[in-house]
């Protein structure tokens, strides 16, 4: 797509929606959200450069390498914070049980486990997001336009 | 139970016969089928008939649950957004089985269009 409106219009709000997701998955545990919906954000946000711009700049943007690091990392950080859990003598990803430090209710460091596994979830929605799309996208590009004849 | 259970067979032997009788070219394994679909339709139908009604105080979705979490949430999870503390908290095991499923798809979506 080649139009300038939209480019700069993405180029100035994709900023915004990427602190906006990140304050939804750090305010997961204090206000609505969290890190399946604050992660669709954040990979919203680098679908719509793709989108505005192409392939390539979306790609500049978050390589291929990184988002799957993102998405295994995060699937494996959820799994190991409830692996300490079970070190620190509770149940598997148990959280008050396993004294995680749950500090004062409505502050930005509390909770214990819970913001650390928000984090690591949005991480994951949002390679999710990315790779699914950058997948689907480079797929059609391999074969071709369809309109055209013997592409 | 039993005479319910009888009619139904009695009904599927002469839809049966009768498909047989007036449709010469029905093969009878489409009519077995139909008649094993309607059976099992039967039973779902059943099912849904005795399910509880949408709201009704007495629902077994009414229990002490809910009222733990509400009262001993912030206590017990240490965070004031009760939804975030039941999904990353007290189902926890679920949230990661939730995440699983995302990674199987994606991983899925990966190895067949990566292939072609």
């Amino acid at each position: 797509m080649e139009d300038q409106i939209t480019r700069l219009t993405s180029r100035l709000v994709v900023p915004f929606i990427q602190v906006y997701g990140i304050y939804i998955i750090l305010h997961g545990h204090l206000s609505p959200g969290g890190g399946f919906s604050g992660g669709a954000i954040f990979g919203a946000s680098l679908v719509l450069m793709a989108l505005a711009f192409n392939l390539s700049a979306g790609v500049k943007q978050i390589s291929h390498q990184s988002a799957s690091l993102m998405e295994s990392g995060g699937a494996l950080g959820y799994a190991l914070v409830g692996l300490i859990a079970l070190l620190w003598g509770g149940n598997y990803l148990a959280n008050r049980a396993a004294s995680f430090p749950l500090g004062r209710a409505g502050e930005l460091f509390s909770g214990g486990a819970i913001p650390v596994i928000t984090v690591f979830v949005g991480m994951k929605v949002a390679s999710t997001m990315v790779t699914l799309f950058y997948n689907l996208i480079e797929g059609e590009a391999k074969v071709g336009d369809p309109e055209k004849p013997g592409a | 139970m039993p005479n319910q259970v009888l009619m139904i067979v009695i009904l599927a032997a002469v839809l049966l016969l009768a498909a047989a009788r007036f449709f010469p070219r029905l093969q009878l394994r489409t009519v077995l089928t139909l008649a094993l679909l309607a059976v099992i339709g039967y039973f779902l139908l059943i099912t849904v008939a005795e399910m509880p009604l949408f709201g009704k105080a007495v629902n077994p979705a009414h229990n002490e649950i809910s009222l733990r979490y509400l009262e001993q949430g912030v206590a017990e999870t240490g965070v004031i957004n009760t939804v975030s503390g039941i999904i990353t908290d007290y189902r926890a095991f679920d949230t990661l089985g939730e995440a699983t499923v995302l990674f199987v798809a994606i991983a899925a979506v990966i190895a067949t269009l990566k292939s072609h």
